[in-house]
């Protein structure tokens, strides 16, 4: 089934072009040439900036820069211990996150009672919609004095930060096994009853080997996403250069290095080898890239596959194991999400109010008369809005473009490298984006632009092409997932390409990209890493223009979460991280019932296409 | 109870700071009435209550203005100025010749401030020595019982190497002896201020101006770390807090700063807890 979709679709894309059609496939093009050019530009200006340490005549510079110890005031930039730090903690963090989202997911499919199942995997998915920075803060006030009051040492910890890594993570995890253990179930189902295996046999001897591939996938993604977050080990892991001793020491990862060392002096050593941190990133997210392909395609097994996993079956006792992780995973990890956000909603709802985000100003001058704010989130609020709205915009255009492109007319090596480069343009962690926009201002200030400053709207371009794969992604995959006969009668009924994108496929798949918008806007929202180094400040007041610096409630949260001064200060961080969440967690559930709705009006069941296509054109 | 005792005082002080002010203080907010533009500040974070109150009744004042304020340290203060990327760089401690030189800065004073070893209020550590305030931060002395204290492991927290508050300490405080690599790295005064009053065996080190009753300063050889003890000389580890332009600061910045420097801006620095220069 899946062969003859891509032959069908491939024959399709190399039909024969009108000039209008050229037209619109250059333009197409140049979408999804902005991603190339933008890897190429990170890369590029990472290892520009690597330079001076590898032309440097003596070679001390990078001896200095590839050694154990960071301290600057000696003239000593070794970032080793950071490298160290940010494996040790996605590793650890993944060696629970792993074993966790697969009991989740087993305890879903059929180890648990059937009617927790679903509120459980609610719960994965309002997961996905908690910002790290909302983790960071009910972290700092919950689980790190929970941690030094328990063990030894402040509680600022790789085990704190591993904790919340692993439960920021988990949901990536388990999303990825539960697709692929609901693509295996219809395959082992008749052997599974002929056999007549009880459910947890057919889940731990059939489908699970099954999903070897699906697993690996997920093991992958988690580590990549676990070593490029930035809030979470900057806000919990305590920061010391060193290399921890135990789980109970402070470490220090890449991304909270170039966090706290960014705004040094340019020409320094130190600032080189942020770059060097910068390249390390990107190789290990290159690396994870290059894994996730080694992995190839999906395949739909099917029961022939199911009778010779049966042949190579586990013995009986990884019932018993899976039935005790499974059941661990789903009371351990609904425990700990509950106390995290029963925290902040303890320590947040009694601050809900006009006084929230007003302060002491009256409502209304502030409003019609723009008087100015303080002590309340309506500067940090509206300069989220803006920001989230200007990046959107940016990227919403390009992203779509891009993603028709690569679905429908992107063909051979520039197709395969177009979809490489949003691949790993996913995979970049913020917080280089954020130091590629700083970068960029410093260049743009020495060369062409003296008057360049970071402001909103180069947070809103970093942030543009931070959502922009996931934009493209989302486009190519609601595409890709319309039936197949829907293309036919496009073609039959004697339409160019462009006329069936715009008329008929694009129509029909237009929930499922609004649903993508939507999460890239949440994604947008919730960021703070890269707004962190372009243009976010404590007091700005309300944003007038695109070249003010401005406000916005991550950061506020983040800098209120270690700064508060004052009682009503960390009130006022508990209230901004609330309402943070209810957005992040309005837009994702906004995105899923769009997506829902997608996969239920195409998709009746595995891939098959309804018999009646409804053509919307 | 010493810092209850200085906070009432200072209150009492800037209390009767402000009432003298208060028919001066239109006549210097006048100054920027009608005033439009912006102000970007960013740099030292034990200035930053002192340039957020600034800033705020300025644009109360005249709406039409906007001062941003960012903290990141010293070292972020000299750098974003010097390139310029803000309009005023703020640094806790004196600039270096060379980065005078470098970036052509332009230094002004605003006050003194002391540098003080704090710990948790409720650590019955009443006392420190030199001495044992350089072995504890290099990592020699890690149990409280050393110190007349409770037998627990001592936490360490310092600043990033941006910081002006940890250059200073070092300085004079620790003789620019080692700090343990083990230490918890904050990026700030307040944070420095809030990490330690939830850690009741934590050790750091702030502005003497951000201590009030959530945290404790013990004395050091005898002398309590106030604004007093800094002012008349006993108190040995100082510095002053400096505003930093690119070349000679015009329109609404050079008013900021003599604002600050002026009678209102001594009133909102000393409310602070600091020691107005003028």
């Amino acid at each position: 089934m899946e062969q003859t979709r891509h032959t069908a679709r491939d024959a399709d894309k190399g039909r024969d072009a009108s000039s209008g059609d050229r037209l619109v496939t250059a333009l197409l093009f140049g979408a999804s040439a902005v991603s190339v050019v933008c890897v190429a530009g990170i890369l590029g200006f990472l290892a520009w900036f690597c330079l001076p340490l590898l032309t440097d005549p003596t070679g001390g510079q990078l001896a200095s820069v590839l050694s154990w110890h960071w301290r600057p005031m000696q003239g000593q930039f070794g970032i080793l211990p950071m490298a160290v730090g940010s494996l040790a903690l996605a590793f650890s963090s993944m060696l629970l996150a792993f074993p966790l989202g697969l009991g989740l997911c087993l305890f879903a499919h059929g180890l648990g009672p059937e009617r927790l199942a679903r509120p459980l995997m609610a719960l994965v998915r309002l997961m996905t919609s908690v910002p790290t920075v909302v983790y960071g803060l009910a972290s700092v006030f919950l689980l790190v004095p929970l941690v030094r009051a328990g063990f030894s040492g402040s509680g600022f910890s790789w085990l704190a930060s591993l904790l919340i890594l692993a439960l920021l993570v988990l949901p990536t995890i388990v999303l990825v096994i539960d697709s692929q253990l609901r693509l295996a179930a219809p395959a082992v189902r008749l052997t599974a009853a002929a056999l007549g295996l009880t459910r947890a046999q057919e889940l731990v001897r059939l489908t699970l080997p099954l999903c070897g591939r699906g697993l690996k996938t997920a093991a992958v993604l988690g580590f990549g996403r676990a070593t490029g977050d930035t809030l979470i080990p900057l806000m919990l892991s305590g920061n010391a250069a060193q290399l921890p001793g135990s789980l109970l020491d402070p470490l220090r990862t890449l991304t909270a290095h170039i966090a706290l060392v960014v705004a040094t002096d340019s020409q320094s050593a130190a600032y080189g080898s942020l770059f060097a941190c910068g390249l390390i990133l990107f190789g290990a997210s290159l690396a994870v890239n290059l894994g996730l392909r080694s992995l190839g395609r999906r395949k739909m097994p099917d029961a022939e596959d199911a009778d010779r996993t049966l042949r190579a079956a586990p013995g009986a006792g990884m019932e018993r194991l899976a039935t005790a992780l499974a059941w661990t995973a789903a009371s351990v990890v609904p425990a700990g999400v509950c106390a995290l956000l029963g925290f902040l909603l303890w320590r947040g709802l009694p601050t809900l109010g006009l006084a929230l985000f007003f302060g002491d100003t009256p409502p209304l001058d502030a409003l019609l008369h723009g008087a100015p704010v303080f002590d309340g989130l309506l500067p940090a609020s509206l300069g989220t809005v803006y920001l989230v709205l200007l990046a959107a915009g940016l990227a919403i255009p390009l992203g779509v473009a891009s993603g028709i492109h690569l679905a429908e007319f992107a063909t051979g090596r520039a197709g395969r490298l177009v979809s490489f480069c949003v691949d790993l343009l996913a995979g970049v962690p913020s917080i280089l984006m954020g130091l590629f926009g700083f970068a960029l201002i410093l260049l743009l200030r020495r060369s062409f632009w003296p008057s360049a400053n970071t402001c909103l709207l180069l947070s809103a371009l970093c942030l543009a092409l931070l959502v922009l794969p996931y934009l493209i992604s989302a486009t190519r995959t609601c595409l890709e997932s319309l039936p197949q006969d829907l293309r036919l009668t496009c073609a039959s009924l004697g339409l160019d390409r462009w006329q069936s994108v715009s008329r008929v496929l694009l129509p029909a798949a237009s929930q499922g990209i609004l649903g993508g918008i939507i999460l890239a806007v949440g994604r947008a929202a919730e960021d703070t890493a890269v707004i962190l180094l372009t243009g976010v400040v404590v007091g700005a007041g309300t944003p007038g223009a695109l070249t003010d610096k401005y406000e916005a409630l991550p950061f506020t949260i983040y800098y209120l979460a270690a700064e508060h001064q004052t009682p009503q200060e960390l009130d006022l961080a508990f209230g901004a991280a609330l309402v943070l969440l209810c957005l992040t967690a309005l837009l994702f559930a906004a995105a899923r019932r769009l997506q829902a709705g997608l996969n239920r009006r195409w998709k009746t069941s595995q891939g098959e296409s309804p018999a009646t296509p409804r053509i919307s054109a | 109870m010493l810092s209850i005792r200085k906070r009432l005082l200072l209150s009492a002080l800037s209390f009767s700071l402000l009432c003298a002010a208060g028919p001066v203080q239109a006549a210097e907010l006048d100054a920027f009435a009608g005033k439009s533009g912006k102000i970007d500040i960013a740099g030292g974070t034990a200035h930053i209550p002192v340039m957020k109150e600034a800033a705020k009744r300025i644009m109360q004042k005249s709406p039409g203005l906007r001062i941003t304020v960012a903290g990141g340290g010293s070292g972020v203060g000299v750098q974003k100025v010097g390139e310029g990327l803000v309009d005023i760089g703020n640094t806790g401690r004196a600039l270096t010749d060379a980065e005078v030189a470098k970036f052509g800065l332009k230094s002004y004073a605003f006050a003194i401030d002391g540098v003080a070893a704090v710990v948790h209020p409720k650590n019955p550590v009443a006392g420190l020595t030199h001495a044992q305030v350089q072995d504890i931060f290099a990592g020699k002395i890690t149990n409280w019982k050393a110190l007349g204290g409770r037998d627990a492991a001592i936490h360490l927290y310092t600043r990033d190497e941006a910081s002006g508050t940890r250059e200073v300490f070092w300085e004079i405080m620790l003789k620019k002896g080692k700090i343990a690599e083990g230490a918890n790295v904050v990026a700030s005064n307040g944070a420095m201020k809030s990490a330690l009053a939830g850690d009741a065996d934590g050790i750091g080190y702030v502005s003497i101006g951000h201590i009030d009753a959530s945290i404790k300063a013990p004395a050091l050889d005898g002398v309590a770390p106030t604004q007093d003890n800094a002012k008349n000389g006993k108190y040995p580890v100082l510095r002053k807090l400096y505003m930093n332009t690119k070349g000679e600061p015009t329109g609404v910045v050079a008013a900021f700063i003599s604002y600050i420097q002026g009678p209102e801006g001594a009133a909102i620095t000393a409310s602070d807890g600091y020691i107005p220069t003028r």
